[in-house]
């Protein structure tokens, strides 16, 4: 628990893939592949978003999708409206946080309890939503873009290069981008999970009252995280939304917010490789099963997850690594390493 | 500290008139205490006569209904846990509220590293720990340990923030005889620099530990006196000890 980051093999492990996947994936994997991988990469940051608030600041939201679309509706006007994409990014994540820190401050001044937080965040996505939707007609505008209504934005520029609004990213190029964006985002929350910031969330999330009563301020420490973890899923919503050159409000729909809960619950709540992998292995799933056409993938997928949920409650990282642990004791006992140097294996 | 606390003068704590309410029931009732800086005080009575639910009102855990707290002899009443908890007051609750789910290192260490800077807070932490006799946990996870350990982990935190009064509720419960005479020990170390309320059930424990004490029946003070003298009042024997005389029976 209190190893420090830099002497996580874990860690660099992951970055090592992300930084191998970066640099010899266009390579090596054809074009269609590299765009199918591209897809799973943003949805991997949209994961994070709440891989962080829910198993690290113990934040259930089923919102969100409230700032996945809010991001992509930032980028796709604001990109549209500049025609360089560089600030709209930059918005993309700062005008969710920014929401994320108004929604928050009412929830956690507020002393909302888990399942109200939980109610707010669904009816705040839901009003999303149902707004998105009437935005049809042209007085619906801003910045001279028009919402769209329910048939969404469309023409949504790709990326280009920092003040150069005509070198547009190719596909190998937005696929790298987009993996190094997963990659900051990682490193950039394992630093703050292993910080004291990070750390003082962890206790909040194991019990508020003992943190409060040691001094420290559990609303304002909400707060923070919440916004964070909005600005992160504003930011994947801008890259699907650039990702798809396309934005409708689907992107607020509930069923945004509940394959977030479904990928994090899959991987494991209180890890972040674990919602990664959520998002590669359901996704990948939706897809096989949409291409046979013999079930409804919705019904496969709900039976899946409760499969999951009965077998595997705490998710699949954290069930696989309390079974190598256990797995590695009992080798060690194996080969007549004493009982107490197994109970040190299992204690950590 | 043979002196009755009734002189004026400076008081750490000091209530007038706390009244808690739960909708019909009266938990605590127009209470006036107060608390000298240094003093060690045990607060003893009955289950359900309010000693909780008065300390829930002086960190702040609960609004009180009427009343008024002082601490420092600044007005407390309506401040927020954290708040009221950074003017220097610890509290071990009776229910154990610790971490669960990280170490007993982290845990201690989290309380340290409110006050101090990320090293001091670690040298504190382990010098705490040391001082706990809980050395040998440090690296267990608090949810694993037995009732008396996380009561044990529970107190490292409170004096690992060094406050200047410390409330301890039912701190002995759970614990095992060694374990006993150590808190009693501990209690006694930090009430040389900081006041001290206990709230205990354990005789044995009270015997070592306690001078003046306070007897609370039914949400309102009902004695206040040197232990020898509550030891022998018939009435507290009815109100406290005769009920666990029944309640061996």
């Amino acid at each position: 628990m209190e190893k420090p980051l830099t002497r996580d093999p874990g860690f660099w492990i992951m970055v090592g893939i992300g930084l191998a996947l970066l640099v010899l994936g266009p390579i090596f994997i054809d074009m269609f592949t590299i765009m199918q991988i591209t897809q799973y990469v943003v949805l991997s940051v949209f994961a994070l978003s709440l891989a962080y608030i829910w198993g690290f600041g113990g934040i259930l939201s089923f919102g969100q999708a409230a700032f996945f679309g809010l991001g992509a509706y930032t980028f796709a006007v604001s990109s549209i409206s500049i025609g360089d994409t560089t600030l709209p990014l930059v918005l993309s994540f700062a005008i969710p946080a920014a929401f994320g820190v108004a929604l928050g401050y009412f929830m956690f001044y507020g002393k909302l309890s888990d399942v109200y937080l939980g109610v707010v965040t669904m009816v705040v996505t839901l009003i999303f939503w149902k707004l998105a939707n009437h935005t049809a007609g042209p007085e619906y505008s801003i910045a001279g873009v028009r919402l769209g209504g329910f048939n969404g934005i469309p023409s949504i520029p790709t990326i280009n290069f920092p003040g150069q609004p005509d070198a547009w990213l190719d596909p190998a190029q937005l696929f790298r981008f987009f993996m190094a964006v997963l990659v900051v985002v990682y490193v950039v929350l394992r630093i703050l999970i292993a910080s004291d910031f990070g750390r003082i969330s962890i206790g909040i999330r194991e019990n508020e009252t003992r943190a409060a009563l040691l001094g420290y301020d559990i609303r304002r420490h909400k707060v923070i995280v919440f916004a964070l973890g909005s600005g992160i899923a504003g930011l994947s919503g801008a890259m699907w939304a650039t990702y798809q050159s396309f934005i409708d409000p689907n992107a607020f729909s509930m069923e945004m917010s509940a394959k977030a809960l479904i990928w994090v619950m899959a991987g494991g709540v209180g890890t972040l490789l674990g919602p990664i992998l959520g998002v590669i292995g359901l996704q990948w799933l939706t897809l096989k099963l949409g291409m046979m056409e013999l079930l409804n993938s919705l019904v496969v997928l709900g039976a899946i997850m409760m499969v999951l949920v009965l077998a595997l409650p705490k998710g699949l990282v954290p069930t696989v690594k309390s079974a190598c642990l256990a797995g590695w004791a009992l080798w060690r006992r194996g080969r007549g390493v004493s009982a107490s140097a197994k109970k040190v294996t299992s204690d950590d | 500290m043979t002196e009755t606390p009734k002189d004026e003068g400076y008081r750490i704590l000091r209530t007038s008139g706390l009244t808690m309410r739960f909708g019909g029931v009266t938990a605590v009732d127009n209470v006036d205490f107060e608390l000298r800086d240094g003093e060690l005080r045990c607060l003893l009575g009955p289950n359900g006569a309010g000693k909780s639910t008065f300390f829930k009102c002086l960190t702040g855990q609960l609004v009180p209904t009427e009343g008024r707290v002082l601490l420092k002899e600044q007005p407390i009443t309506g401040l927020n846990t954290h708040e009221i908890v950074n003017m220097g007051v610890g509290i071990k609750t009776q229910v154990p509220n610790v971490f669960d789910g990280i170490s007993v290192y982290e845990n201690v260490r989290l309380s340290a590293r409110r006050k101090h800077t990320v090293r001091i807070a670690r040298d504190v932490a382990e010098a705490t720990i040391e001082k706990c006799g809980i050395r040998h946990l440090i690296r267990r996870e608090v949810g694993q340990l037995a009732h008396g350990q996380r009561q044990l982990v529970e107190l490292a935190m409170v004096l690992a923030a060094s406050p200047d009064l410390i409330l301890l509720d039912e701190p002995a419960a759970g614990m095992t005889g060694d374990e006993r005479d150590r808190l009693a020990q501990l209690v006694l170390e930090a009430a040389r620099s900081a006041a001290v309320i206990v709230v205990e059930h354990d005789m044995q424990f009270i015997r070592q530990i306690a001078k003046f004490v306070t007897v609370f029946n039914r949400g309102a003070i009902f004695r206040e006196a040197m232990i020898d003298d509550i030891m022998r009042d018939r009435a507290v024997q009815e109100i406290y000890l005769g009920k666990q005389a029944d309640a061996a029976a």
